[in-house]
């Protein structure tokens, strides 16, 4: 759901392929015609945003027809009685209307993806960038409980991260709310493990998210803001807005290994070593701690982020001295004993990769996280089931905006472009600059030929892009992606918010789309 | 030209995790091929993976501190780029206290390095304001 898997995690997207070639039943839902497509067994292709409205209906079908796993909701799970009347409303028919799709493809896969032995879901940022995306991904945990497709092998729900450590990130306590182990900030016992360490009181109270603290700076609350390793001015929507903000701080310093879009705006710019550099370990999309080693050595002036993070804590008072990153690996292992303690370096240098949690040196890992499901214990704990709504996305098309933009990755750049514009030598590239991807019948109604300039304008900001028409889209839908500076897309996204998560609605907004005469 | 030596890594784009084999001359990445050994991609790359590796070696990778002054980004020592940044850290912690002070942390870089960015917030500058771009 809402992955484009051959082009944003193009090694999976090959297993799919693969097994799908030996009988896997692969069902794409998406609202564009993408390469995976070809792969599938079934393609939902919904309108943006409709998610919510499928699965609803789809559990409408499972529990209509009975075809849940009862015993595995009597022992593990909570609120079924809330579920059942929150998807009583939702019949084929009603989603027919909100997703675009048949009655019989929604029925269909209901019946598929409950009867099989074994059904998974992978979803990536099709289903987290909406105002609903966390209430998407409470739907998705909905259907797997309500089946049981979940904590066995080949079940389970399997978000694709985009980032090689955006996992691992999450994990250390990169997060406003979580300490290292991935352990609640209002958590007091597993707080004062911290500070007994660390040997300082640690605040109880929640930090700001990204979203919140774009917000704060507006209210002109924070002043200063440190930057590591990310651009936000070209990767946060609105941009426009987003550049009035970096310009109201007292203080941006951006640690990066070029002078990105954002670090321009910087008072102080850090140069630091990038992959290839440093050692270390990174936490990838399935929880497998893995080894990252130097290759090359770095510019003499250039450094480690931990290492410029320890000399700036020192100067502020807070000495932090470490040997290197397996000195640093050991206090992870020894503070978060519970996910980490058994992986050492030494045994990676051995095992290659080891699946967190894994508790102490003779524990083999945890491949499948939920398997507790399964077994018969009495009086462990339920998980509940969240029903959730279908709510519209915030800007839909219109009169003066009549088309719906929907945004994301091409398989030869990522994210903003600082890295991929380095290729090798000789390899070919496909696609050298940014498009404005749009069906013919569109293109051909507005006088627009492929490869000619179109102007593009949401109610935020407006650009010039080159047209490519393609059947990938439906009428009514373009699609462009974020990695070129030179067509800055999130000029026209919409600042609108999951009130949860606080990310982002990447993947709709309204925009009109003219061509451009005088070329 | 040098001898060439192999170094074992994992990719640094997206999640999947990709074991690599590198390449490596004169201080140089010259080649980068799927790992056979590595349990995720048993010697499969992607065209990212496989070749989009030269941003190592870019000219315009930055080399040196840079410190705004009359308006312009010029090159400073780590000396004066750490005093100025610890100077007006600190002053604006006592105006404003350390909730006025927010960093966003890396998804690319190291879990190490990510221990580290949130020790650092919560420890030196004692606030919470810590975030990543999981949320883009």
């Amino acid at each position: 759901m809402g992955s484009n898997t051959t082009e944003a995690h193009p090694i999976i997207g090959n297993k799919i392929k693969k097994a799908a070639k030996s009988g896997l039943k692969v069902i794409v839902v998406d609202p564009r015609r993408i390469d995976i497509v070809k792969s599938a067994h079934r393609h939902l292709q919904i309108d943006v945003g409709s998610d919510i409205a499928l699965m609803n209906a789809m559990m409408h079908v499972i529990i209509k027809e009975g075809l849940y796993d009862e015993q595995f909701i009597l022992q593990h799970t909570d609120e079924f009685e809330k579920l059942k009347n929150q998807v009583e409303l939702y019949t084929p028919e009603f989603a027919t209307h909100i997703t675009g799709l048949s009655t019989e493809d929604i029925i269909e896969t209901a019946r598929e993806y409950a009867n099989a032995e074994k059904s998974m879901i992978a979803y990536t940022l099709g289903i987290t960038e909406h105002h609903c995306g966390v209430n998407n991904v409470f739907d998705i945990a909905n259907l797997a409980l309500l089946t049981g497709q979940i904590g066995r092998l080949g079940t389970g729900i399997m978000p694709l991260r985009g980032q090689n450590n955006v996992q691992g990130a999450g994990d250390m306590g990169c997060l406003p709310n979580q300490l290292t182990g991935a352990a609640s900030i209002a958590d007091e016992e597993y707080r004062k493990r911290f500070e007994t360490t660390w040997n300082i009181e640690i605040s109880a109270k929640i930090g700001d998210t990204q979203t919140r603290t774009f917000e704060r700076i507006g209210e002109g609350e924070v002043k200063a803001l440190y930057i590591i390793g990310e651009n936000p001015l070209l990767a946060d929507v609105h941009m426009n807005h987003t550049r009035e903000l970096l310009k109201k701080l007292d203080l941006l310093v951006v640690q990066d290994i070029f002078l990105t879009e954002t670090a321009e705006y910087a008072d102080v710019v850090l140069p630091a070593k990038s992959w290839g550099e440093v050692d270390g370990t990174y936490t990838n999309t399935d929880r497998r701690i893995q080894r990252v080693r130097k290759a090359v050595e770095a510019a003499p002036d250039v450094k480690e982020d931990w290492e410029i993070l320890c000399e700036l804590s020192t100067r502020l008072g807070y000495p932090m001295q470490y040997e290197n990153s397996e000195d640093i690996w050991n206090e992870v292992r020894m503070l978060a004993w519970e996910m980490y303690g058994g992986i050492s370096y030494e045994r990676l240098e051995k095992e290659y990769s080891i699946h967190y949690p894994c508790p102490n040196e003779g524990h083999p890992g945890t491949k499948i996280l939920h398997a507790g499901f399964h077994r018969e214990e009495v009086g462990g704990k339920v998980s509940s089931f969240v029903p959730v709504e279908y709510t519209s996305p915030l800007e839909l098309p219109d009169e003066d905006y009549p088309f719906t933009l929907t945004t994301g990755r091409r398989l030869e750049s990522y994210n903003t472009h600082s890295q991929t514009r380095f290729y090798a030598d000789g390899v070919k590239i496909r696609q050298k600059e940014e498009t404005v991807d749009i069906h013919p019948e569109d293109a051909v109604r507005l006088g627009i030929l492929d490869g000619s300039l179109v102007k593009v304008s949401s109610r935020r900001g407006e650009l010039k892009v080159k047209a490519k028409i393609t059947e990938q889209v439906v009428p009514g839908l373009v699609f462009m992606s974020f990695h070129w500076s030179e067509v800055p897309t999130n000029v026209l996204t919409l600042n609108e918010f999951d009130p949860i998560s606080g990310t982002a609605e990447y993947k709709a907004c309204a925009v009109q789309v003219e061509p451009v005469l005088d070329q | 030209m040098g001898e060439t030596t192999q170094i074992k890594t994992v990719c640094g784009y997206c999640g999947t995790g990709c074991g690599l084999v590198l390449d490596i001359v004169d201080n140089q990445i010259v080649k980068i091929r799927g790992d056979k050994a590595a349990p995720v991609n048993k010697g499969q790359t992607c065209v990212k993976g496989g070749f989009a590796y030269k941003y190592v070696h870019a000219p315009s990778r930055i080399k040196s501190p840079l410190i705004r002054k009359e308006g312009k980004l010029v090159q400073a020592t780590w000396e004066e780029a750490y005093n100025l940044i610890a100077d007006r850290l600190s002053s604006i912690k006592n105006d404003f206290g350390p909730e006025s002070i927010t960093m966003f942390a890396c998804a690319r870089t190291t879990n190490e390095s990510n221990y580290i960015t949130q020790k650092f917030m919560r420890t030196a500058i004692g606030s919470n304001n810590i975030d990543g771009c999981n949320r883009t």
